[in-house]
């Protein structure tokens, strides 16, 4: 079968090596890279049969390659690689988000072929996450991630980016390590043959050393733990506002709209498919941290001077409800939790870039000292307004389908407690719709003489966006039908 | 075994003593230029390497004496004094790869040096002891080629005899290292007063037959305090930090990752066959005795690394010099392998000897970038490295990769020692992983202050940076940094990547030496 994991893999290694080769010409590069990539993807998903099915309940998936990589006595690494419908969903987040980065950052004068080969980076490192189907290979790109976000932060970020971006990469350094030595123990514990995903998912389901007890129960919570800072769940979550308030706009819409989503992905494919029943019985747990963290996340928002980090909570906010999605374990649920995951990827990077652009339009992100933006900058209002009323979930916009299928799998599955998350919309709607009122609408304040509205290059970074917003909330169902078939598989029939 | 073999097998360290009583005799001779001195010692280094490796891979020397290759890894005899190990020949051949990039990194130093014969002859001599320690199968005569290499280290640390820092830390070294051999000696005496030799099979085999005296135990506690002083673990580091930071660069380079790793190997011979009797079927009544000290031994052990691993990255946050912040994670480092040791099964054997393998690269590779940045004329501290990953991009982007290894950064050599290493500890299961989730949370820590030099390194303005004065006149090309250390650098961040990416071969290699070693136990 044609190698094109491998191949999409190695054209963004290669153009990454370029761009940090190529000096002032590295936009160009970088834009040439993200134009291939997005069209591989969309030749991967083009030929996606989709479906696989589980195999004598063995998971499998589309595009696999396997190459022995580490092979010692007893131990066998392989660099295996493959999608289901979950990973190419966010690896079609991933393609886009990179070029909508790149090209909104158009400009970046500071050291251009260090910004635009670290942005390839992180999104390399992404969509290795989203391919690796070996603990080692997976682990490899997960923390291949921190490294580029590491210097985005603390090179192009705010006054306080140098503790900002070490508490990031110790934050989530750490919950690395816990989740690596949890991969470890399930693979060892269960005799798994290699390290490979499906090899440790069957060694671990029935066999020999099939894991039974207490022993899966702590090693999913350890994974849990691992993949929820970066999710993040409450009260692991501190180092996303400090994070996202000091990194340069760029480096912040790759870290909403893509790493955010590694601790879901982590958490569904290398949690809830490695280990169902360790996952059935700490269910409560995870419905009681997500239901924490959507309460937290927008109670916080609304308490949010800073532009910036109001999105930044109402993102804890989002990111709970995928959690709870993931939570009820259902076709439905899962289903909604990847499409939430792809809708606040593209609508939080939208956001981001509303925030990163009023604060270089007019020097603050102070919601309380800016008034009436409107009849200054009529493009970023409109691009504000879209962000912020697809993040409320208005319908026929992206977040709409997927917030509400996520409250009608919760219904499902608890009942009348679906009340707290919905409450909680009503609070999300009322901070956006505050936000709205007070930034774009009244007389002007605040707006310095020489403001003038977005140039080209952030216009077009974000219209990238809204088209993603509007095409995918009047059409989720081109979403629905790649992601669909693997909760089948997961779950079974 | 005949004595043409014996002497054909001893060629490795017949070319390195030969190395080394050449240049002394060019001394003589009143022929004094450091380049001829550096590559004898890079030809001799080199030369031993190659036979290393060759013995390793294709037995020729074996051969070429009429001898079976399988004279490797004989099960040993309880009376030889050496014996060769295909572990053994990996740490001869980390031995040797650390003299080669010292050598070649010293082609820098100034031309007009006194001294320079002295360096060099010194450097192949501790190289030669270090050889004789990794062949010793026999207690005496692997303390004796310890002692070989303490005495040519406690040299080298003061040999410029004009920094008053530098014969201080000599002075301290060789307290130290008498103090420590000492401690070995008497705790070899001790256990031939139990067991009856010094033989390190009959020592192994005795604790499975023989039994367990209190003796016995005292002599290992002994033992461990003794090497444990070269190996710098905590409680016994106490002199690292200021000698590896009085020392000349080059030297320190070697210190940390070369000589370092003779106590590494030493644990593995003395501990290694005591601890894997708990794997092996009882053979006597003996081992039904309540007075089992093999797990006691164990958990000494990992207590020591423990400690080793979490003091060294402690004190490493708190430092302020760039020299000595090195040093205690060099600490830390030895921690690591020291949990191979206690673990004590062959898959983390082959982590503990990947991870001295890696070592070299990444540490004695910081060790001389820190030479080349003082070259330059900056500071010990680490503010003064304040952009120089934006001043000098290649030098920053070596010294870049080699904390991202130390700190075990995927795609690194550190990154694949670590990984075998801790997942060693997790396939041992039991209360080994909790020792890998404390390893990993440490190397987590350690994370702290690689990271904060990176951001010095890059993300501190070097505008601000006091002006580097220019260095002193002795004529270096690349502004400073010089050929033969640019060069040396340059290979241990390409070794670096190269050997992270594709691990295999040196990972396979060193599995089944580790293997034999600890089915064989000696």
């Amino acid at each position: 079968m044609f190698p094109i994991l491998s191949l999409i893999l190695a054209t963004l290694l290669l153009g990454t090596i370029l761009t940090f080769l190529s000096g002032e010409r590295a936009r160009w590069v970088a834009l040439l890279t993200s134009v291939a990539f997005l069209a591989e993807v969309a030749g991967l998903l083009g030929s996606f049969t989709g479906w696989a099915g589980a195999v004598n309940g063995v998971p499998s998936f589309s595009a696999q390659e396997s190459y022995s990589w580490i092979s010692i006595s007893w131990l066998h690494v392989n660099y295996t690689v493959g999608v289901d419908g979950i990973s190419l969903t966010l690896i079609l987040l991933t393609a886009f988000l990179q070029i909508a980065t790149v090209v909104y950052s158009w400009e970046e004068e500071r050291h251009p072929a260090a910004w635009f080969g670290l942005l390839l980076l992180t999104c390399l490192g992404c969509f290795g996450v989203f391919i690796a189907l070996d603990i080692l290979l997976f682990f490899l790109f997960w923390e291949a991630v921190l490294v580029p976000m590491f210097f985005l932060i603390g090179y192009w970020g705010g006054p306080r980016r140098r503790y900002a971006a070490l508490k990031f990469f110790v934050y989530t350094h750490v919950a690395s390590v816990v989740m690596l030595v949890a991969l470890l123990s399930v693979a060892f514990y269960a005799r798994a043959p290699s390290l490979d995903f499906a090899d440790v998912a069957r060694a671990a389901g029935s066999g020999p050393g099939a894991l039974v007890g207490a022993a899966p129960v702590v090693m999913f919570v350890a994974l849990f733990f691992g993949f929820g800072v970066k999710f993040p769940i409450v009260p692991f979550h501190t180092w996303l506002p400090d994070a996202h308030v000091e990194a340069p706009t760029g480096g912040s819409v790759l870290l909403a709209g893509l790493l955010l989503k590694l601790g879901g992905y982590g958490l569904i494919r290398w949690g809830a498919e490695l280990l169902p029943h360790a996952f059935a019985i700490a269910t409560p747990l995870l419905f009681f941290v997500a239901l924490l963290s959507i309460v937290w996340g927008s109670l916080v928002a609304l308490a949010q001077r800073d532009l910036k980090r109001l999105v930044a909570f109402s993102s804890i906010n989002h990111m709970g409800i995928v959690l709870l999605a993931i939570a009820v374990n259902s076709q439905l649920g899962l289903t909604a939790a990847v499409l939430l995951m792809f809708a606040h990827g593209v609508v939080s990077a939208l956001l981001f870039m509303v925030a990163g652009s009023v604060h270089h339009t007019f020097g603050t992100r102070d919601l309380a000292s800016l008034r009436g933006i409107t009849p200054t900058t009529p493009m970023l209002s409109v691009m504000t307004m879209v962000g912020a009323l697809a993040s409320l979930g208005l319908p026929a916009l992206i977040s709409f389908p997927a917030e509400f299928a996520a409250l009608l799998a919760t219904w499902d599955r608890l009942g009348y407690w679906v009340f707290v998350p919905l409450v909680i919309l009503v609070v999300t709607a009322a901070f956006y719709i505050w936000m709205m009122q007070r930034l774009l609408f009244g007389p002007p304040k605040g707006i310095p003489e020489k403001a003038h509205d977005l140039p080209w290059y952030e216009a077009a970074g974000m219209g990238m966006l809204v088209a993603l917003i509007v095409l995918y909330g009047v059409l989720p169902g081109l979403l629905v039908n790649v992601i669909t078939n693997s909760p089948v598989r997961m779950l079974g029939s | 075994m005949g004595d043409v073999l014996s002497l054909a097998a001893f060629a490795p360290e017949a070319l390195v003593l030969a190395g080394a009583l050449l240049i002394l005799l060019l001394d003589a001779l009143e022929v004094r230029k450091l380049e001829l001195f550096a590559g004898i010692s890079l030809v001799a280094s080199f030369g031993a390497l190659l036979l290393v490796v060759a013995d390793l891979g294709f037995a020729p020397l074996h051969l070429l004496a009429g001898v079976p290759a399988s004279a490797i890894d004989l099960p040993p005899t309880t009376s030889a004094l050496w014996g060769f190990s295909s572990l053994g020949l990996i740490f001869q051949a980390v031995f040797l790869l650390a003299t080669f990039l010292v050598s070649l990194g010293s082609l820098s130093r100034p031309s007009d040096e006194k001294g320079s014969a002295v360096f060099f002859a010194l450097l192949l001599i501790a190289t030669v002891g270090m050889l004789l320690a990794a062949i010793a199968a026999d207690l005496i005569f692997l303390l004796l080629a310890i002692e070989v290499v303490g005495i040519s280290t406690y040299l080298l640390v003061g040999y410029t005899r004009r920094d008053p820092r530098g014969l201080e830390a000599a002075m301290k070294f060789y307290i130290v290292g008498a103090l420590s051999s000492a401690l070995s000696f008497f705790g070899a005496s001790l256990l031939f007063g139990a067991y009856g030799s010094t033989n390190l099979t009959v020592l192994s085999q005795a604790t499975g037959t023989v039994g367990y005296p209190a003796l016995a135990l005292i002599g290992y506690a002994l033992l461990i305090a003794g090497v444990g002083f070269k190996v710098t673990a905590v409680p016994f580091h106490a002199w690292a930090v200021d000698v590896y930071d009085g020392a000349p660069d080059d030297v320190t380079a070697f210190l940390a990752g070369g000589s370092k790793k003779v106590g590494v190997f030493a644990f593995f011979l003395v501990f290694i066959g005591p601890l894997t009797i708990l794997d092996r079927p009882c053979a006597s009544a003996a081992c039904a005795t309540p007075f089992h000290f093999a797990p006691t031994l164990q958990l000494a052990l990992a207590l020591l690394s423990l400690l080793t691993m979490t003091v060294g990255n402690v004190l490493a946050l708190l430092q302020r010099e760039m020299k000595r912040m090195l040093a205690y994670s060099s600490i830390s480092q030895a921690g690591y392998m020291l949990l191979g040791i206690a673990i004590g099964t062959s898959p983390a054997l082959a982590g503990a000897t990947f991870q001295v393998f890696a070592h070299v690269f990444m540490k004695l590779g910081a060790f001389l970038v820190v030479a080349a940045v003082a070259g330059l004329g900056i500071g010990p501290l680490i503010e003064d490295w304040r952009g120089l990953g934006l001043r000098r991009p290649w030098l920053g982007v070596a010294f870049a990769l080699m904390l991202l290894s130390l700190a075990g950064v995927p795609l690194t050599v550190g990154f694949v020692s670590k990984f075998v290493l801790f997942s060693a500890a997790v396939q041992a299961q039991g209360l080994f992983v909790w020792l890998a989730v404390a390893g990993l949370l440490n190397s987590a820590l350690s994370v702290f202050y690689y990271a904060r030099v990176l951001r010095v390194l890059y993300m501190e303005s070097p505008d601000d940076a006091p002006a580097p004065t220019p260095p002193s006149s002795n004529g270096l090309p690349l502004g400073g940094l010089g050929y033969g250390r640019a060069a040396a650098i340059g290979l241990c961040a390409v070794a670096i990547v190269a050997i992270g990416v594709y691990p295999q071969p040196v990972l396979s290699a060193i599995q089944s030496a580790a293997s034999h070693f600890a089915l064989t136990g000696a």
